[in-house]
């Protein structure tokens, strides 16, 4: 049977968050992961409120950045959260939104070495240990928090490209594919079976995780017009490799991303084709979404995010997703919820 | 009169899509950010333990899209209707 998450933006007010988290963890969602943007509410704290309403949905940051957020303080964060809802918490983490982290001139250089020592600090001080490192990316004289850590978060890795896949493989509990389209997570997969071999793991040991942008309505045009914001970030942010995949040219996306960066919305929106939406997010009609997460789930993937923007109106979408899609994945008493 | 009493004049058979529909008004509305903290974490309250379609569930929905989206609510009532508690509700 295949886990789904679901991904939401605390761009929302704190409480919307909070009723959909209820309503996912009533419908039977197995995870709920909440994107990390300084520009929207803190992850945190919103995780916070989310395991105060809830009582056996897993959560976490999805995904926290090593450039903006020292992993100290997340390992720090997440060890809080498992201390409020004793393992049911995880934690993801990525190496950024270009977008988002251009608007605060951080630059993501180095990333594969800053994921890997990230995810050793924080595994190392969620788990208790005092940390020394003097890494690359970091350096730690000797964290350790001054409080009893009871259980292991596991740690997902963000990756896109073939490398980061191949260390999120290595290195991480699960890996968070971050696409929609089945030849990108086909070709993801051949690179998280590289970082497997190379940790001497079997794929039992891993949750592969695929992060999707989905959008699903009664009527295929309006989930399409939910899709476009988000399809225009993502084409933002995307690698080259993986634009050209798609037909995308560089300069394209670099455009939508300058709009976005400066504001100018209609601008980016309006770039945004039929074969962008096709290419990177999951959208249309329930048939639609059972039959794209069913190409998924035959290449290996264990878990599906439901990711921004689930539907025109989230609340209506994520009880579709509940009556109409979640039948042809799960057994009964998996999604009506104990 | 209080929404304890509106609500008490709500037919029973009706409280579910009644629920349904305010709860409608209270995530979709331009207003949402009027909602006070204090009534949004009662109804978070009531909402993880399913009771939006009961008595005390619907005072509380009925108050914050009161407070949002007074007209709105007024236009699902007499949709409902309930059109008689549009009247009540306006000596609020």
């Amino acid at each position: 049977m295949t886990d789904f998450g679901i991904e939401f933006v605390p761009r929302d007010l704190y409480w919307k968050t909070t009723f959909y988290a209820i309503q996912a963890e009533k419908t039977g969602f197995n995870t709920l992961w909440i994107t990390d943007h300084f520009n929207n509410r803190n992850v945190y704290v919103s995780l916070a409120i989310v395991s105060a309403y809830t009582d056996k949905i897993k959560f976490g940051p999805g995904v926290t950045n090593p450039y903006l957020i020292h992993p100290i303080v997340t390992g720090q964060a997440i060890s809080t959260l498992n201390e409020i809802a004793p393992g049911r918490v995880v934690c993801g983490i990525g190496a950024g939104d270009r977008t988002t982290l251009q608007l605060v001139n951080v630059k993501p250089t180095r990333p594969l070495s800053t994921i890997r020592e990230a995810v050793e600090i924080i595994r190392g001080i969620s788990s208790g240990r005092k940390v020394k490192m003097e890494g690359r990316a970091f350096t730690v004289l000797g964290g350790k928090l001054n409080f009893k850590v009871e259980s292991k978060v596991p740690i997902f890795i963000g990756a896109q490209g073939p490398k980061m896949l191949a260390l999120a493989a290595e290195i991480g509990d699960g890996v968070l594919i971050n696409a929609s389209h089945p030849e990108d997570v086909a070709r993801a997969m051949e690179f998280i079976k590289n970082g497997i071999i190379k940790a001497g793991k079997t794929k039992e040991d891993l949750t592969i995780a695929t992060y999707t942008s989905l959008s699903v309505a009664n009527k295929a045009e309006k989930a399409k017009k939910a899709a476009i914001p988000v399809v225009a970030y993502i084409v933002a942010g995307c690698p080259e490799s993986i634009l050209s995949k798609h037909g995308i040219s560089m300069e394209t996306a670099t455009a939508i991303r300058h709009a976005i960066v400066q504001g100018r919305w209609k601008e980016a929106f309006s770039n945004i084709t039929e074969e962008m939406i096709g290419a990177f997010s999951i959208c249309g009609t329930p048939e639609t979404v059972v039959e794209k997460i069913s190409r998924l789930v035959s290449i290996g993937t264990t878990q599906i995010v439901v990711g921004s923007p689930i539907g025109p109106d989230i609340r209506k979408s994520i009880n579709m997703i509940a009556a109409e899609v979640f039948p042809h994945f799960k057994t009964k008493e998996e999604f009506v919820g104990d | 009169m209080t929404f304890k009493d509106i609500v008490s004049k709500i037919p029973s058979s009706t409280w579910e899509v009644t629920s349904e529909r305010l709860i409608d008004i209270v995530l979709n509305s331009k207003n949402a950010k009027k909602m006070p903290s204090g009534l949004a974490k009662t109804i978070l309250y009531y909402w993880q333990r399913d009771q939006l379609a009961s008595e005390i569930g619907l005072q509380r929905l009925l108050e914050a899209s009161m407070h949002i989206d007074p007209d709105k609510t007024a236009e699902t009532l007499k949709d409902l209707g309930l059109q008689e508690l549009t009247v009540l509700l306006e000596s609020q």
